[in-house]
């Protein structure tokens, strides 16, 4: 077939499938979030490495892990400030996202980092951040049900109605 | 682009068997004992268990096919079971191909493709903990080289710049490569910023492709009587975790560095020297920034001197080893399945002397293709290849 003889047919279409599904053995991180503004981590019960996010079993040691709940502050390890991105979250930009050190942990964590002044010197390593959540009535045992701020505006954040200090 | 994913595989792979019989080897498709796919996305294409339906296409019926995926290193890892296939005797000779489509993602809310394309590469994070947090390829790669900025101090944007401005200029001598661009540093840093500090042309684009190898054993090859054969010496790959959090230094990216190591030893090069020893590397650019910390951790320069060897002109097309001469996935595209293949393909053409007006000077007759993919470049692959001076010289 030649090129001028060629018409591209197009088909509208898309992909959609439902879930419902389990958290397994790390429920409890996203329970206990949802209903009591608790930040639970796991302790290895060989090498006492302290994982967040949690993991019931220890993949250094092939041990199991305590459940042990962590401090609400931490520090930034890395971060970026996201101006262009996915069709999901187009409508967000510009956002933080920060690897986030709980205090204790010997993990870093994915998180929302939120600032009223959102710029890279604000967000950079070594800030220290404290967790902010959701109200009740809102959270959802979800990753989204808090974020971090700088230490510095957590008064400023917690002010607002639709938020809440930690615990 | 107006070809179907299983056409664009038709393509390339009578290319590459047009290419083989140009080489002395008088061979069909039907002779291909095997076939290894590379095809990262499912939904890209539109289809689950694509490659059975690709398999069906290009006459492979009947024969044995395997499937890899590997993020972006999928064409880097697929080379290496292509490899084994061969190496290991369970066939003498194996189709290597990877394909991808992407542009048929579209987004009805922006009339445009590419958030849905980025949504579609998304799912690629950790959906529990990852995904919900709006993190997607750009911002996940971006804190690798944030860290190793914090660590390093290098690369600058100026210097991230540099590969942008290096690799869309050699495209333009690349007759197959997408993205030929004359451009500034200036240009790169006054360009959209994605995600701090990558701007729009730190970023190759997502696109569609398909790249084939055809790869044979030592016998088959002197059967076949092929001309300038050119070898596959090292094989190394090796998988971070996915999790960037969980690493220990995020400014160092582990994958890349064990890949390369296991590679080198393979092929009996030295990872201290290895700048040395090869004549080509094809690297794995999807940022600009990422380029600039290969240069470190696959033991081109020392920790922290990347961006300086870069100033001082050592990956350019006539520098001290030509990094990405094709122009890389910046200049070329970035077809996710087939670029490692591409990548591999593009060094081997270049020890071939077959690379026309992006050819380099082949002193050593070595060089080495590189892969990344994955959540925060979990995935790596490195290949050295020879052709026959290399494997004689020390
Ligand atoms: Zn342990």
């Amino acid at each position: 077939m030649s090129q001028k003889d060629f018409q591209d047919h197009q088909i509208r279409d898309e992909i959609k499938i439902s879930y419902k599904y389990t958290m397994g053995g790390q429920s409890k991180f996203f329970i206990d979030l949802m209903n009591e503004k608790k930040l639970q981590g796991t302790k290895c019960k060989k090498c006492g490495k302290i994982w967040m996010p949690p993991r019931i079993n220890c993949s250094d040691c092939y041990e199991n892990t305590d459940w042990i709940e962590l401090p609400q502050s931490g520090t930034i390890r890395v971060s970026t400030i996201v101006w262009y991105t996915t069709s999901d979250f187009i409508q967000n930009v510009p956002y933080g996202v920060a690897f986030i050190q709980l205090d204790d942990a010997d993990t870093a964590l994915l998180q929302g980092i939120f600032s009223e002044n959102l710029v890279p010197s604000k967000v950079k390593k070594g800030q220290r951040v404290r967790a902010v959540f959701k109200r009740k009535e809102d959270r959802e045992g979800k990753m989204t049900d808090f974020f971090f701020v700088p230490e510095d505006e957590y008064e400023s954040w917690i002010e607002k109605p639709e938020y809440e200090g930690g615990k | 682009m107006d070809k179907t994913y299983f056409e664009l595989a038709y393509d390339a792979t009578k290319l590459a068997l047009t290419d083989a019989n140009e080489n002395g080897a008088e061979i069909t498709h039907k002779d291909l004992e095997s076939t290894v796919y590379g095809i990262y996305n499912e939904l890209f294409e539109r289809q689950f268990m694509p490659d059975i339906f690709t398999n069906s296409y290009i006459g492979m019926n009947d024969k044995p096919g395997t499937r890899i995926a590997s993020g972006g290193a999928t064409g880097g890892y697929t080379v290496r079971i292509a490899f084994s296939e061969v190496a290991s005797g369970l066939s003498d000779l194996c189709l290597c191909i990877g394909l991808e489509k992407c542009n048929d993602c579209y987004d009805e809310q922006t009339g445009t493709t590419t958030p849905e394309v980025l949504n579609a590469i998304a799912y690629s994070a950790d959906m529990t903990y990852e995904y919900p947090m709006g993190m997607m390829a750009a911002s996940s790669y971006v804190s690798m080289v944030n860290a190793h900025y914090d660590e390093f101090g290098n690369p600058s944007e100026e210097q991230m710049a540099l590969v942008s401005v290096k690799n869309h200029g050699n495209a333009m001598l690349n007759p197959k490569a997408q993205s030929p661009m004359e451009i500034t540093v200036q240009d790169v840093l006054n360009s959209r910023i994605i995600c701090y500090p990558f701007k729009m042309l730190d970023c190759c684009l997502y696109s569609e492709a398909s790249a084939a190898l055809i790869l044979a054993n030592e016998q088959k090859v002197k059967e076949l009587g092929v001309e300038n054969p050119i070898w596959i010496t090292g094989v190394g790959a090796a998988n971070t975790d996915c999790f960037i959090g969980n690493r220990e230094s995020i400014g160092r990216l582990y994958s890349n560095i064990n890949a390369a190591k296991m590679a080198y030893k393979m092929a009996g090069l030295d990872y201290n020297k290895i700048k040395e020893q090869i004549d080509v590397a094809e690297l794995h650019d999807a940022f600009s920034g990422q380029e600039v910390i290969s240069y470190e951790e696959l033991g081109f320069v020392p920790f922290g001197e990347g961006g300086k060897w870069i100033e001082e002109g050592g990956p350019m097309r006539d520098g001290e080893l030509p990094c990405c001469p094709c122009g890389g996935l910046i200049g070329c595209g970035h077809a996710v399945g087939a670029t490692g293949i591409m990548s591999t393909g593009e060094a081997a053409l270049q020890l071939r002397g077959d690379a026309g007006k992006h050819q380099c000077t082949i002193e050593k007759g070595r060089a080495i293709s590189h892969s990344i993919g994955g959540p925060g470049a979990a995935y790596a692959a490195v290949i050295v290849m020879a052709n026959e001076e290399g494997l004689k010289k020390p």
